[in-house]
């Protein structure tokens, strides 16, 4: 099995549910930048991974699925 | 020409770094920032008296503007750059500033601490003189009808500048501070901005507020250096396992509620420094603090303030009234400001001790937004026929919507009329709120749940 190259959306549901010490069901779909910092954080310690991640990325990862979708790109890579 | 600011901010060498935004800025940098922006806001007939409002997001733009209106002696009302255009035109006809200093084009995208700003100021023909002596001019999200305005004067910065300096434990000249807090709002603008022009301590403002930019940022200067935050920081920070070997930082120091004790642990063992923290209002400044963290919970009142209990809330001794065309007398009355925060005050030891709210006010990553604002928004919106909002870890809104139509275009309605940190983190449609035995809503949200 090879080992995934970026979380996929239950991981970073889970991810984000370490803030605020939340319930994966309480994660909305909406991230506020609060969020979005601690998830890139969360994904670069797990992942040994340093994110960078320009203006435009960082404005499509306001959503649970966009943050899935920039991961996914820019890890790939 | 006013020279408060001459005195009190440009007093030191101007070779010396004062401020970092992504490069240094020296005094004379800055200087001449603002010796442009007072030419331009001149020209606009911007003297001694007048009036403007910045609609700035933290820039280098912003604090020349501030600095150059201030030395005109002109009134500044500060508009948090996130705001939305409805709340925008609400406070301008609120406030009638004679020139608007706004950035041209749109921002970069999220998680910027400070921006590169092309700041363009435009003359409103609309716009009155200052009717009050005060410099400074901010809006709070306010419970009920229009927003409070909360003035300051000059004298009442520089005391807070003043009380600083009494601190035992404060950013010292030559030292810097890494601010990840606004410096629009009261604790990055005078805590940050204007502390550290005073006390000639570098004020550097991180590229982004993630985790490895802060770091990187402090790691970059041989400076001892104080982080300045909110409690959000300080989590975000302490998530950090191992963190690299800091041996320039000497503590964090944040504003606003305490951080759970689990992760003050776990931030002061992996960093080895003391996390501080400070209580303040946007009506006075700071007002207490316990820098080392030996008081926690509980802080000592700065020195010159007095504070004191007053049936459960505490009150702060303040002589004239920080609001403006408002007589509320649960905020402020007979020269003391009630503080809304339920808390003690040791008669042996001086130590206070804030227990919670008093209202509806919540803080949203250091952000104060009154639930009632958000609520009464909601109310008004086509088709919604009630609304409760509470606070969940973030805010959570219950709205009996019959018209689907009207339910589907509820997000982006509210949208136009609250700022991004105001709205609703989710907006759940129900068909009745839940209501107690005598008709009233019921705010718990165990049994809002309940309703979906």
């Amino acid at each position: 099995m090879s080992a995934e190259v970026s979380p996929g959306r239950a991981e970073v549901v889970e991810m984000l549910a370490t803030y605020g010490e939340r319930t994966p069901e309480q994660v909305r779909e909406k991230l506020d930048s609060l969020e979005l910092a601690w998830l890139i954080h969360q994904v670069e310690q797990r992942y040994h991974a340093e994110l960078d991640l320009d203006d435009g990325q960082i404005l499509e990862m306001s959503t649970v699925d966009g943050a899935v979708a920039v991961l996914a790109k820019v890890m790939r890579q | 020409m006013s020279s408060w600011v001459d005195q009190t901010l440009f007093s030191g060498p101007d070779d010396e770094t004062c401020l970092h935004l992504g490069s240094p800025v020296s005094r004379a940098e800055l200087k001449r920032e603002v010796e442009q922006r007072q030419s331009i806001l001149e020209g606009l007939g911007i003297g001694s008296g007048g009036t403007v409002a910045l609609r700035l997001a933290p820039s280098l733009a912003y604090a020349a503007n501030l600095l150059a209106a201030w030395r005109l002696g002109a009134q500044v009302s500060l508009l948090d750059h996130r705001l939305t255009e409805y709340e925008v035109d609400q406070a301008l006809t609120r406030l009638e500033p004679q020139a608007v200093v706004s950035a041209e084009g749109t921002l970069p995208g999220g998680l910027r601490a400070f921006y590169v700003v092309n700041d363009v100021a435009v003359k409103r023909e609309s716009g009155r003189p200052a009717e009050t002596e005060h410099s400074v001019i901010q809006l709070s999200s306010g419970s009920t009808g229009p927003s409070k305005v909360i003035a300051r004067t000059a004298s009442s910065l520089m005391e807070e500048i003043a009380r600083y300096t009494k601190i035992d434990g404060v950013p010292q000249p030559g030292e810097r501070v890494v601010l990840m807090a606004s410096v629009v709002h009261v604790l990055g603008l005078v805590g940050g901005l204007l502390y550290c022009l005073h006390a000639g301590t570098e004020l550097a403002i991180p590229q982004r507020l993630t985790v490895d930019s802060i770091l990187k940022l402090i790691a970059a200067s041989d400076k001892r250096t104080t982080l300045l935050g909110v409690p959000f920081h300080i989590e975000l920070l302490a998530m950090v396992e191992e963190p690299p070997r800091l041996p320039q930082l000497k503590r964090m120091t944040t504003g606003g509620e305490l951080v759970r004790s689990d992760v003050w642990q776990r931030f002061t063992s992996r960093y080895g420094v003391p996390l501080g923290n400070m209580y303040g209002m946007t009506e006075l400044g700071v007002i207490a603090t316990d820098l080392f963290g030996e008081h926690r919970p509980s802080l000592m009142p700065a020195p010159g303030l007095n504070v004191r209990e007053d049936e459960g809330e505490i009150v702060i001794e303040m002589p004239q009234s920080p609001y403006i065309g408002l007589s509320d007398p649960s905020r402020w009355a007979d020269g003391w400001l009630r503080t809304k925060d339920a808390g003690t005050v040791s008669p042996s030891t001086g130590l206070m001790t804030i227990h919670g709210r008093l209202d509806s006010q919540i803080s949203v990553g250091g952000l104060k937004v009154d639930l009632t604002e958000v609520e009464h928004t909601l109310a008004v919106m086509p088709g919604v026929q009630q609304a409760v909002v509470v606070f969940d870890n973030g805010i959570e809104a219950y709205a009996v919507v019959p018209d689907p139509n009207d339910a589907a275009a509820l997000e982006s309605a509210l949208a136009q009329r609250l700022a991004p940190y105001k709205r609703p983190r989710a907006i759940h449609i129900v068909a009745e709120l839940p209501r107690t035995a005598t008709g009233k809503l019921v705010r718990a949200q165990s049994v809002l749940k309940t309703a979906l």
